[in-house]
């Protein structure tokens, strides 16, 4: 038995712990492909202008879409706006919620989609939108619907795009270095190279060329799924009653509908994974694997951590 | 020496940033109350207005009824009356009713839709009210923020004033049976 506080304040450090080890991790892999470049390159300190156009490269796409991301997840998913007249429900609950969390109002909208889900986006608490499907309006009653957009709002309130963002253009980063490198390495002309240190970096570079991107999006999903449970707990804390979230997570995940706007550049952003699994019955040990590639933690393992808040 | 200077403007920095903390959340918290003053205003202005109107509505509709159930007395009494022809006629009767729609239950629906909301409203804003105020409180007692607090005076603020003993903090045997409703 944890109370709310205790679950926000792990989440949080645990959040911190994986946040500096990834940008630790980042920094050694940037800098091992940064001097195994230079070495290639034939001059020592040169690694680094690789870095700085892949930064560049990588930091003006995450900033398009972190400073955009409202309107082109909204263009994406095709949503109209929510008016307080038809949906007085949705309106109206997010309207008490953000009361209750001291945030401005966000935009609301809504994907026409049988399928029950939502999603926040958008930079800061100033330009937050929220977003639901008419499945999630539909199937969901006052109070599971209160916890979801609970859990939403907890996304704004807690800057967890602004976190993402970050994440996603180190992510960005390793991964053009590393595509550049083996590039360059397999397609340009091989030099002999007498200088035995500058082997053994080349082919660390190599190594870390081929593993960083991959370690580096391992680290960054759970880092999400960190975040996840942290919504959840800060949800609760705001609505106070677990069990709305806890009924909506399973009426959610009870529907095994597709979410049709959904694709895998948004699909970080929803409550529940919009794709569901195929084989429910899977061996455990595929399922531990299959889970370090999951934007969202698995379904029992939130709804446990909300029981033990009930 | 410059090692000295760094140490010093980061505790500064650190200072300047709690005394921040504490004085906006102060002002924070004065703006959350009269959040809930606002809500409750609203609740004032609004219920009686709703309570009026559906009445209103409610009493139309049960002037509707009672005409219904003349006019069924009436036909019925006729029915009597008319035994003799429908002797001669077969057994059969058809009563065609064309009754006026009835939405009583959608205004009541649509009334407590609006008593809930409103409640929820007030909750929420004390609900901000008492985690500003929770935070603030924390951080003026836990290290180091609390040698701020006290270099300042930054007193302990009440929050939403409950009575700490009294019924709400016993169980009486009465209270532990589950309740039963009766409609």
């Amino acid at each position: 038995m944890k109370n709310i506080y205790e679950v926000q304040s792990s989440n949080k450090i645990k959040t911190i712990v994986i946040t500096v080890f990834f940008l630790v991790f980042s920094f050694f892999s940037i800098y091992i492909l940064g001097t195994a470049f230079g070495y290639y390159a034939g001059y020592e300190t040169g690694g680094l202008g690789y870095v700085g156009i892949a930064l560049i490269f990588s930091g003006i796409s995450t900033f398009i879409s972190y400073y955009y991301s409202d309107r082109i997840v909204l263009t994406i998913s095709g949503a109209r706006p929510a008016n307080s007249k038809e949906d007085k429900l949705f309106t109206s609950v997010v309207d008490n919620l953000c009361i209750g969390a001291g945030i401005p109002r966000p935009k609301l909208y809504i994907i026409q989609d049988s399928a029950p889900n939502a999603f926040a986006t958008g930079r800061d608490p100033n330009h937050a939108v929220v977003c639901a499907t008419t499945g999630l309006l539909e199937k969901l009653n006052r109070t599971e619907l209160e916890g979801v957009m609970a859990h939403e709002l907890s996304h704004v309130k807690n800057y967890d795009i602004r976190l993402m963002s970050i994440v996603s253009v180190m992510v960005g980063l390793i991964a053009l270095l590393g595509d550049w490198f083996l590039r360059t390495t397999i397609h340009g002309r091989s030099r002999d190279s007498d200088n035995k240190a500058g082997a053994i970096i080349l082919i660390l570079g190599l190594i870390f060329a081929i593993l960083s991107p991959i370690i580096a999006q391992l680290i960054q999903l759970s880092i999400s799924r960190r975040r996840e449970f942290m919504a959840d707990a800060t949800g609760v804390a705001l609505t106070r009653q677990p069990q709305g979230l806890i009924s909506a997570l399973s009426k959610i995940s009870a529907d095994h509908e597709p979410l049709e706007a959904a694709n895998k550049a948004t699909a970080h952003l929803y409550i529940v994974s919009p794709f569901k699994a195929h084989n429910p019955e899977r061996s455990r040990r595929v399922d531990w694997f299959s889970s370090m590639f999951n934007t969202h933690p698995p379904m029992p393992e939130r709804i446990a951590a909300l029981q033990k808040m009930a | 020496m410059i090692y000295l200077y760094i140490v010093l403007a980061l505790i500064l920095i650190w200072l300047i940033s709690t005394y921040n903390f504490f004085v906006s959340s102060k002002a924070r918290i004065k703006a959350s109350i009269q959040e809930i003053g606002n809500q409750l205003k609203r609740q004032a202005d609004l219920i009686p207005n709703l309570e009026s109107s559906a009445k209103g509505y409610l009493t139309h509709e049960k002037g509707i009824m009672q005409l219904l159930s003349d006019a069924r007395k009436l036909v019925s009494a006729g029915r009597d009356a008319s035994k003799q022809i429908s002797e001669v006629l077969p057994k059969l009767q058809i009563l065609v009713e064309s009754n006026p729609q009835l939405k009583a239950d959608g205004v009541v629906t649509n009334l407590m839709d609006e008593l809930r909301d409103t409640s929820d409203k007030v909750m929420y804003a004390r609900r901000l009210m008492i985690d500003l105020t929770a935070d603030y409180n924390v951080k003026r007692v836990s290290v180091p923020s609390n040698i701020v607090a006290n270099m300042f005076k930054f007193d302990e603020l009440k929050g939403l004033e409950t009575a700490e003993i009294g019924d709400h903090m016993t169980v009486s045997s009465a209270e532990m049976k589950s309740p039963r409703i009766n409609l």
